[in-house]
């Protein structure tokens, strides 16, 4: 199966959704794909494109500015919405980042109480917070996402809560994660993956990176083991940023 | 106690603070400030009441344009009191200003060009009472310490409300900027680049892709760099402003200088700028617009441009051994990209250093490298090895290492000492790209090593 594998990629709203380096996802997923000889095409997807999203293997949805995230509402009312809620229902991979991670859920709810509905591809809503979480933070990836420690940096005033039965991405080790609250970071539904991390998360956190590669290669082709790489660089970047957090989560103040 | 006996003791404060700071060789900016305000809240209203202040403010090129500014005043035999130190938050400001004072609090200037943070402008411009307030342009910068972009330029419309008498410059290229114009009663001269810059690529990452005020895509009829240009709102009209004060063409751009033609209120001239690159002409137009609104002579402005240096880390020069060494500031990934295709059209080889700390004043997310376009040096056949140092090395050599750099041509160095070591062992040219307090830092190492001697200017 090597050198005929093949994962297309759709980076939804690049355009819009790409604060915080978050590119760099699209960028890591594909030189680990094109270093292992597996071919990779990105394709982006905008407001106002028409694409048929049942054709693409991954997607990725970032984050973006709350001016910015209204334009791309009525887009989404107008079609792209649907074809997410099937794509997702479909096994299809997603990795969602903050605010494209927020967008997945029932609704978001503003700090003075008006709601703004999203997609509903997964069962968790967002409240607003008035207060700003921030800063480098570390979680525990669940069994069933690689298990893996994963660093990154938070930025959000979003509250995000689970519903019953729905898993978190994974446990927070230090930092705030969804809400602050109960400890969760994330949601793992499906092969629906979000998180709050930016950073950007995937090229300090290889295995992460490659548990996602690898669970679109594996709806794609069946059972499917991607090669290991050198990591050096990666582990010694993800090192860095767990001891800093360990710590205490911010950089030095002088 | 009497407001007068306060200012007093807030000057002393001041002022001992600074001396013994000066004292313990430490260059602290804060606690002076911060020892006056103690005394006296708004003591910087007391200590710069009279005086007529140029407040420049925006993303980038602040320190540049304020540079430029005094420089023009200086060489025109006007007294001209700055910020150089880069401490731009009002305890920063008020320290400048009541150091320079007299004891009992008036101030010994006539003229102030000060540097002032977009997030303290709507504390220090209603103290200060600025005759004219420059807006340089609107980026992403250190986005956990502002939030968004947005919300920067909310805060600078709030700080100009407060001043509706100060005469308002603003770029006319940035959709951002000069949107400012809208909701505030101040008079407004706009000022920007009326041609296109370098190769009129559609930029992938716009810091302003989407209309201010309706949300449609904008059009362009010319780009200069990143969001800067012709922009216009195809539906609701929204447009570039035309600026009174503009770059009419490019004539030259070279690693030592720009040569252009401007427009002054109708009037053309040759200028030259004294520091390369496309951002520095536009801190030039910038400063030339503010000079002139502040009602002094444009021929002074113009003169002294030719011979303007570079700023604390901005362009700077150093000659280490044999070694020629050139400092570029870099903080947010629209003036990195600037920085990278500079060394780019140099044509020559060299090698380079990247620096990235997270401490406060960097801002402690360091995420967007990954939206600076570094694939372009990692890709030049000119750059033959990289060093990576401070607090994030780690980061940035895994950046680099995905923007093509083979790993091999990449070295992750631990201190100052061993960087300059590998700066004084170069056969070739050495380019170092540092953000802010790695800047700093550096700059001590080389400063102490050289003497500072400046090997383009002689």
């Amino acid at each position: 199966m090597k050198g005929v594998s093949e994962l297309k990629i759709c980076h939804l709203y690049p355009e819009v959704l790409n604060l915080y380096g978050d590119r760099g996802n699209i960028l890591c997923m594909t030189k680990r794909l094109q270093w292992r000889g597996i071919r990779a095409e990105v394709a982006r997807v905008g407001i106002g494109d028409r694409a048929s999203l049942a054709d693409f293997d991954l997607f990725f949805i970032g984050g973006g500015q709350d001016f910015e995230q209204e334009v791309l509402l009525e887009d989404l009312k107008a079609g792209k919405g649907e074809e997410i809620r099937a794509a997702v229902r479909d096994g299809k991979t997603f990795l969602t980042i903050c605010g494209g991670y927020q967008m997945m859920g029932h609704y978001y709810q503003t700090h003075d109480g008006v709601k703004c509905e999203f997609l509903g591809a997964a069962d968790f809503y967002t409240v607003g917070g008035d207060k700003r979480m921030i800063g480098n933070y570390a979680f525990a990836l669940g069994e069933d996402s690689g298990g893996s420690t994963v660093v990154g940096f938070e930025n959000h005033s979003g509250r995000t809560y689970l519903g019953d039965g729905v898993k978190p991405l994974g446990k927070v080790i230090r930092g705030f994660g969804n809400n602050g609250e109960d400890g969760t970071e994330g949601i793992h539904d499906r092969n629906l993956f979000g998180s709050y991390s930016h950073g950007p998360i995937l090229p300090k956190n290889p295995e992460f990176c490659d548990f996602l590669l690898e669970t679109a290669l594996c709806r794609k082709y069946g059972a499917f083991q991607l090669e290991p790489l050198q990591d050096g660089f990666e582990k010694a970047a993800h090192d860095s940023v767990l001891e800093k957090v360990e710590n205490g989560t911010a950089g030095r103040d002088d | 106690m009497a407001g007068n006996i306060r200012t007093v003791l807030g000057v002393a404060a001041c002022k001992a603070a600074r001396w013994g700071l000066r004292v313990m060789k430490r260059g602290g900016t804060t606690l002076p400030g911060r020892a006056a305000m103690a005394f006296d809240k708004n003591i910087l209203e007391t200590v710069s009441r009279g005086m007529e202040v140029i407040v420049v403010t925006g993303t980038n090129g602040k320190t540049t344009t304020c540079r430029m500014l005094e420089h023009a005043m200086t060489a025109s035999g006007r007294d001209t009191l700055a910020n150089k130190s880069g401490a731009n938050l009002l305890p920063g400001v008020t320290a400048e200003f009541a150091a320079n004072a007299t004891a009992g609090g008036r101030p010994v200037k006539k003229y102030a060009v000060i540097e002032c943070d977009e997030g303290a402008l709507k504390q220090v411009v209603p103290l200060v009472h600025p005759k004219v307030i420059v807006v340089t342009n609107l980026f992403r910068d250190q986005l956990d310490r502002y939030g968004e972009v947005m919300h920067t330029l909310e805060q600078i419309r709030t700080g100009i409300r407060l001043v509706p008498e100060s005469i308002l410059c603003l770029n006319a290229d940035c959709s951002l900027t000069s949107s400012l114009a809208q909701d505030v009663p101040n008079q407004v001269i706009y000022y920007g680049i009326d041609v296109p810059v370098g190769e009129q690529k559609n930029v992938e990452i716009s810091d302003a892709r989407y209309c201010v005020n309706c949300g449609t895509e904008y059009q362009y009829t010319f780009h200069t760099y990143a969001h800067l240009g012709g922009f216009v709102c195809p539906k609701c009209g929204y447009h570039r402003a035309d600026p009174s004060v503009a770059v009419t063409s490019i004539d030259s751009m070279t690693a030592r200088d720009s040569r252009v033609h401007m427009k002054i209120n109708g009037i053309s001239s040759a200028v030259t700028v004294g520091i390369p690159a496309v951002y520095n002409i536009y801190n030039a137009v910038a400063a030339v617009c503010a000079y002139t609104a502040a009602g002094f002579p444009p021929e002074e402005m113009i003169r002294s441009l030719a011979d303007v240096h570079s700023s604390f880390g901005r362009m700077e020069n150093f000659r280490l051994g044999q070694t020629n060494v050139q400092m570029i500031l870099v903080k947010n990934p629209a003036g990195c990209n600037q920085a990278l295709a500079y060394l780019k059209s140099l044509g020559e080889p060299y090698n380079a250093v990247f620096c990235l700390n997270d401490r406060t004043a960097d801002g402690h997310d360091i995420s967007w490298i990954w939206d600076a376009d570094f694939e372009q040096v990692c890709k030049d056949p000119q750059l033959h090895h990289i060093y990576v140092w401070g607090d994030r090395a780690e980061d940035m050599q895994l950046r680099l290492k995905y923007a093509d750099a083979p790993e091999d041509r990449i070295t992750c160095v631990r201190t100052s000492e061993e960087l300059l070591q590998k700066m004084q062992e170069s056969q070739l040219p050495v380019f170092v790209l540092p953000n802010y307090t790695s800047m700093l830092e550096l700059r001590r190492v080389l400063g102490g090593a050289t003497g500072k001697q400046e090997f383009w200017k002689g």
